[in-house]
């Protein structure tokens, strides 16, 4: 997302800015699997770790 | 799995010299050829890696068109600025596929060359003419859901399990080759593919030996480019129906239009009917619906995939009008 590569859901891949939505954070996990039901707690770490970063 | 030999080659010379050995194999990505290769499916003695060569750049050609090198990998060509932009559709097709750790890895030329994902070809418990000829087929009375409408055969329905190949395919793209003894020659994808027949286990043209070093695209034609995918889960799966479609209008009137399938055939799909049908038409449901019935035209169920031809017509007539309405919205 910081170099601006396009993903699945990136409605407009010719784009040069990606907005990280939720939506983009869970297709750039897919292929990381996870099997205890923790995919929502990780969307929010990832989303918390991005704001912070940008502050 | 077989014990095999490994060797990693740094110029095309020397993979020529290398892959002339007794059932030697390329090797990129890896990332088909390994599970292959653990089921036994695939023996090679001599595996030849072909991923440090210096073939991966992509480059404008002064002909307006483009020249992927076949070891570019597929997460730095969906990303690149100049694909996204003028082949959207490769770029798009690109990222529907797999994750983001196999495209990673994966080549262009390993994406062209991956095998079938028919969960037969894979059950060694199962018959299956393509890993072994005249074996039978175990998909044509089992759970052929995921399985082929079009151009399939009696000795074979699985279906080519690439993405990036359809949006190759309705651009119009070709394949260049390279032989041990240096030669190269160029195919176009449409014919690089080989519908099964009574020979499901020769599945291209390549020649003993021959290496794919790039993929050679034509300068875009006009019109908005899209590509869809429908599959059972939203992201990391393989397709039941692809489409990639390619769509000029002036006013109401298309004025050109390409169309090719995935997930419906051994080979990506190109639909020429469908694409005559649309050309000089009013951009309508009416006419996208005459297309798709074209496109669908000798499609053969075999019981659980019957449904693929109806999903195929809908899907082509969704990406018909967002293409539409993508190209009138945005910059073409």
């Amino acid at each position: 997302v910081e170099l601006g590569w396009p993903s699945h859901v990136t409605a407009d891949v010719a784009q040069k800015h990606i907005t990280l939505s939720d939506a983009e954070i869970r297709e750039r996990l897919s292929g990381n699997i996870c099997r205890c039901g923790a995919y929502p707690n990780i969307i929010a770490a990832i989303r918390d770790v991005a704001v912070g970063a940008s502050e | 799995m077989k014990p095999f030999t490994y060797e990693r080659v740094v110029d095309a010379r020397e993979a020529g010299a290398a892959v002339l050995r007794a059932n030697a194999k390329f090797i990129s990505g890896g990332t088909n050829l390994l599970d292959l290769m653990k089921l036994e499916i695939e023996q090679p003695a001599h595996l030849v890696d072909i991923s440090q060569l210096p073939l991966n750049r992509l480059e404008d050609l002064p002909s307006g068109g483009f020249r992927i090198e076949a070891q570019a990998r597929n997460s730095d060509v969906a990303a690149d600025p100049r694909v996204r932009v003028r082949y959207r559709a490769v770029s798009e097709a690109l990222l529907a596929g797999a994750s983001g750790q196999l495209r990673n890895k994966a080549s262009i030329g390993g994406n062209i060359v991956q095998r079938t994902r028919c969960p037969y070809f894979y059950d060694t418990a199962s018959v299956c003419n393509k890993r072994t000829p005249d074996d039978g087929c175990a998909a044509l009375s089992g759970i052929n859901r995921v399985h082929a409408i079009l151009g399939a055969s009696d000795a074979c329905i699985a279906t080519h399990p690439s993405d990036m190949a359809v949006a190759l395919s309705a651009l119009g793209a070709e394949i260049e080759l390279l032989a041990p003894d240096q030669s190269t020659r160029r195919v176009a994808i449409d014919d690089f593919y080989c519908l099964p027949g009574n020979t499901p286990h020769i599945e291209t043209v390549l020649r003993p030996g021959e290496m794919i070093t790039a993929v050679i695209l034509p300068a875009p034609p006009p019109g908005w480019q899209r590509y869809r995918k429908v599959r059972d889960r939203a992201s990391y799966a393989f397709a039941l129906v692809s489409v990639a479609v390619i769509v000029a209008t002036d006013r109401e009137t298309i004025t050109a239009a390409r169309v090719a399938f995935g997930g419906l055939a051994p080979k990506p799909w190109r639909c020429l009917d469908a694409e005559a049908a649309l050309t000089g038409r009013p951009a309508t449901l009416a006419t996208y619906q005459a297309a798709a019935d074209l496109a669908v035209n000798g499609a053969i169920g075999r019981g659980y995939n019957d449904f693929k031809i109806e999903l195929a017509k809908r899907t082509l007539c969704r990406t018909l009008a967002e293409a539409r309405q993508l190209g009138i919205g945005g910059p073409s």
